[in-house]
């Protein structure tokens, strides 16, 4: 393990069986587990380099016992990691050897449909795609679509502000919520907006969105519904180089089309997607766009016709439209499967999310297989080419003794990469421990500390999934000291009228 | 009354850091033309951002604009437009509502928050601030967020700054996502329904296939006051339904038709194309029934956030108790009212009834000592209240930025 958690309390840990004891009182029948046995499905994340059993797991099924638990872990000075469904690839859910790992997936409900308010009122155990199924026979859905929504829950989305393939034309997560129920460190519970377009004051909403799990519990949540488009149909485009790929992607846009998806891969991805699920992927070709036009039929046949030319006019050297619901599902097979199938051919992989601007792609791509030479390590690329997030997989085999370090640093330099080329550490994934060190590489001290002072706010006593997000903690009081600069000469150099 | 003018982010350090040192409050104004809304702000320095007014970068190709705070909305608007695309959050310009002659600047849009009709499909400001450079209440420069649309790089402290009518914050340089301009629009328009049943035409658009872009309904009461585009659609007390379309012109026309189909036991829908349409959407959005230049220009107005299904009733009831008018957008998602003048604005009265319609109510427009009397911003529940002040708190201790704008709290 490369990447330092804080040292556990010797303190809290001599009290484990008289914590634990607390805790079944407040959680009763099978709601807290502290044998090793059955510890172990919670010992990590979806960053399954890491892991770290919790001290106790504890597994409420009402706000109410959230609270209570938060409250006397708040008083008992205990450390406490939320956790939905454990795929973070951040490692935003890993517990800690003094921690309570505090699990919601108990919260499994769907409480209220309203249709003609298009809002869903979920419990934050919800799966993702289960939102979406619960609303279907009505023509409805929830847009964001990560690439776990089988799993991941709804809890998690919300924590982590998780995009997904259709985040372009609709949002991530934060874009989508209505309103949340939240469990403050303290026990006591927050109810922000409702069903209404926007919340009333400052927009806490928008703050928990994304925090990590480092400011609050969810307990409920109020998303947006949106009804299905009528139609959605794809291109399959090759192109000889990835530049002409990146030239298309800009052009799509500049000619004022969103498209529903538009995703990229390139070589070493679509042969490991193709070898894997057969999708009729070319192979000849450098990279691959998948571009997807969803909307009314006429309007999706039109656009269609639009970016196949725009194609063309790149240099596209292959180009299939999906005439089928069939054909669409089969473009997106091989995309869908492709981090699988990069598991398949190499034993282990890393999976890296940053975002740079659209047109510094070629030149990223090109210094990522410079540094892929130097680390002697392969990388396969996809990449949200909408938006400007990659997701390169470094591969890698961990059994080879210094191979992870050496994946972590590929990775690391990758990221830097995007901040140089003005773009951002983590696109949808999270920062969690993983991109923790490298907040420096983006943010200055002063940033940083502005951020934690949010978190003083909501947690003074930083319990809440300490050792994610800030690589160094600092204490609130110090952090809310305000240093008077100068002396009270007010002014001096600026112009008055 | 000082008034600095700031130059650059380091002058407004120093403003901010001075301001510490001698406990002055300061009042932050672009182009100042937002000052009435709010509680009134005690103190007699003023920091004025409006010569921070510099194109940063703009990328049409990326989508992104960055600029000075200071920028003016005026410039902004045509320099995207020359590339065709918009704030797809479609930002009301509040000078013929608060009687301005000028619609402000970028920063004190994004700080008022104020998003028009096509919010219910793109999102507030909120949603598009991507990046922001700002100075903080301890004298402190900091950036938050990026240059990039998609990112989760530290907490999305973006969100807090849009709608904090900058007290949290003197923001001195913004990254914006913009969109392309849709090719075409098409706008139902559906005569002579009451508040109810426009409602409920309203939440059968919103709840099509269709992608409504716009929903707004104009009682006749509220149309007798206007002039110009929306009186030319309206005959006399008779109440105009809108419903708009856009996207590529073959699809909002044919999604135009078929709306009109799903919506024709609500009567016959007539259907206005581009200019015809853009020019009823621009008056929804500015609410210029209850323009300042108008008959109701005494009238106190407020901005009612409720949920949209049930806004009808809710407008119903407030214009009826209060004797005053309303406007309906966002599907019924958001109420102008305009009441007549009393000491408190009607405000213990209104805000009973949106209290139990779920929602929130703002007075955007009244006069100071009616603004001083009352709560500007509704009231939270003590706990929402608590946090929100701990974070005010942890942007701005001394309480120097705006103070008591958002709140006749304690501590001011």
């Amino acid at each position: 393990m490369t990447i330092m958690m804080p040292a556990a309390d010797q303190a809290v840990l001599a009290r484990r069986e008289a914590i634990i004891a607390a805790l079944r009182k407040l959680v009763p029948g099978e709601g807290v587990i502290s044998s090793a046995a059955e510890m172990l499905p919670y010992e990590s994340d979806g960053l399954m380099a890491y892991r770290q059993p919790p001290m106790v797991v504890v597994l409420p099924d009402t706000t109410e016992q959230v609270s209570k638990v938060l409250k006397y872990c708040h008083e008992n000075g205990i450390k406490v990691v939320p956790r939905g469904s454990g795929t973070s690839l951040s490692g935003g859910a890993l517990p800690l050897a003094d921690a309570v790992l505090l699990g919601l997936g108990k919260f499994k409900r769907v409480r209220e449909i309203d249709f003609d308010n298009r809002a869903v009122v979920v419990e934050p155990g919800v799966t993702n795609l289960a939102i979406s199924q619960a609303v279907a026979h009505a023509g409805f859905y929830y847009a964001p679509d990560p690439s776990s929504q089988i799993a991941c829950s709804i809890g998690g989305n919300v924590a982590e502000n998780s995009g997904g393939v259709h985040s372009l034309k609709y949002g991530m997560t934060t874009n989508n919520l209505l309103g949340c129920e939240i469990v403050l460190m303290s026990g006591e519970v927050i109810r922000v907006g409702g069903k209404t377009a926007e919340t009333s004051g400052y927009d806490l909403m928008g703050i928990i969105t994304g925090s990590e799990g480092l400011l609050g519990v969810i307990t409920e949540i109020t998303v947006r519904i949106l009804q299905k488009p009528e139609t959605a149909r794809a291109l399959m485009i090759g192109f000889a180089e990835v530049e002409h790929a990146g030239q298309c992607v800009a052009d799509v846009i500049s000619a004022g089309i969103i498209p529903g998806g538009m995703e990229m891969m390139d070589k070493p991805a679509i042969h490991a997607a193709e070898a894997f699920v057969h999708a009729g992927y070319p192979l000849d070709v450098e990279a691959l766009l998948i571009i997807e036009l969803d909307g009314p039929g006429v309007e999706v046949d039109e656009l269609i016709k639009r970016v196949e030319k725009i194609a063309l006019g790149c240099g596209s050297t292959t180009c299939q439209i999906s005439t089928s619901e069939q054909e669409r599902l089969l473009f997106w097979s091989g995309r869908k499967a492709a981090f699988p199938a990069v598991g398949r051919i190499s034993p282990d992989y890393l999976c890296m999310d940053g975002t740079i601007p659209r047109a510094a792609l070629p030149l990223v791509l090109r210094r990522m297989k410079e540094m892929s030479a130097k680390y002697g390590l392969g990388v396969a690329n996809v990449f949200h080419a909408g938006d400007g997030n990659l997701h390169p997989l470094i591969l890698y085999d961990a059994n080879k003794p210094g191979e992870l370090q050496l994946a972590e640093d590929f990775g690391a330099d990758i990221l830097r990469l995007c901040v140089e080329v003005g773009g951002v550490l983590t696109g949808e994934h999270g920062v969690g421990i993983e991109k923790r060190d490298l907040m420096p590489e983006m943010f200055s001290e002063v940033d940083l500390n502005q951020q934690q002072r949010i978190k003083c706010a909501f947690d003074a006593q930083g319990l809440l999934n300490p050792g994610k997000v800030f690589p160094t903690l600092h204490r609130c009081a110090e952090l809310g000291r305000v240093h008077v600069h100068g002396g009270k000469l007010a002014f001096p150099d600026l112009p008055r009228f | 009354m000082d008034i600095l003018k700031v130059r650059d982010a380091q002058d407004v350090e120093q403003a901010v850091r001075a301001a510490i040192a001698s406990e002055q409050p300061l009042e932050i104004i672009g182009h100042g033309s937002k000052r009435m809304v709010g509680q009134p702000i005690a103190t007699n320095a003023v920091l004025d951002l409006s010569a921070l007014n510099a194109v940063t970068s703009y990328e049409p190709n990326e989508l992104i604009l960055t600029v000075q705070a200071g920028a003016p909305m005026a410039d902004l608007l045509s320099l995207i437009d020359s590339k065709n695309q918009q704030f797809s959050f479609e930002p009301m310009n509040t000078s013929q509502l608060l009687g301005t002659p000028d619609i402000g600047t970028i920063g004190g849009m994004i700080s008022a928050g104020l998003a028009g009709p096509r919010r219910i499909q793109a999102g507030g400001a909120r949603d598009h601030l991507l990046g922001v450079h700002a100075v903080s209440g301890f004298g402190d420069s900091y950036k938050a967020g990026g240059r990039v649309v998609k990112n989760v790089t530290g907490y999305d402290v973006c969100k807090l700054l849009a709608g904090a009518w900058g007290t949290l914050s003197v923001m001195t340089e913004v990254t914006l996502k913009v969109m392309p301009r849709a090719e075409s629009e098409r706008t139902l328009v559906l005569r002579g329904l009451d508040d109810i049943a426009a409602n409920k035409a309203m939440t059968a658009a919103l709840g099509s296939p269709f992608d409504v872009s716009g929903a707004a309904h104009l009682p006749g009461s509220a149309l007798r006051t206007t002039q110009e585009a929306l009186g030319e659609i309206a005959a006399p007390d008779q109440s105009v339904t809108l419903i708009r379309l856009e996207g590529i012109t073959a699809s909002a026309s044919q999604r135009a038709v078929s709306l009109s189909t799903t919506l024709k036991s609500f009567g016959v829908a007539e259907i206005l194309e581009d200019a015809g349409s853009a020019v009823l959407w621009t008056a929804v959005r500015d609410v210029t029934p209850f323009a300042a230049s108008g008959p109701r220009a005494m009238w106190p107005v407020w901005r009612i956030v409720t949920p949209p299904a049930s806004g009808g009733a809710l407008g119903q009831a407030i214009a009826k108790g209060s004797q005053g008018e309303v406007i309906y957008d966002w599907g019924g998602g958001l109420i102008w009212a305009a009441l007549p003048p009393s000491a408190d604005a009607q405000a213990a009265q209104l805000r009973k009834l949106v209290n139990a319609a779920g929602g929130h109510a703002t007075l955007i427009r009244a006069p100071e000592d009616v603004r001083r009397a009352i709560d500007v911003f509704h009231p939270q529940p003590q706990g929402i209240a608590a946090l929100g002040e701990r974070v005010r708190n942890s942007f701005d201790p001394k309480n120097i930025l705006n103070r008591g704008r958002m709140s006749r709290g304690p501590g001011v």
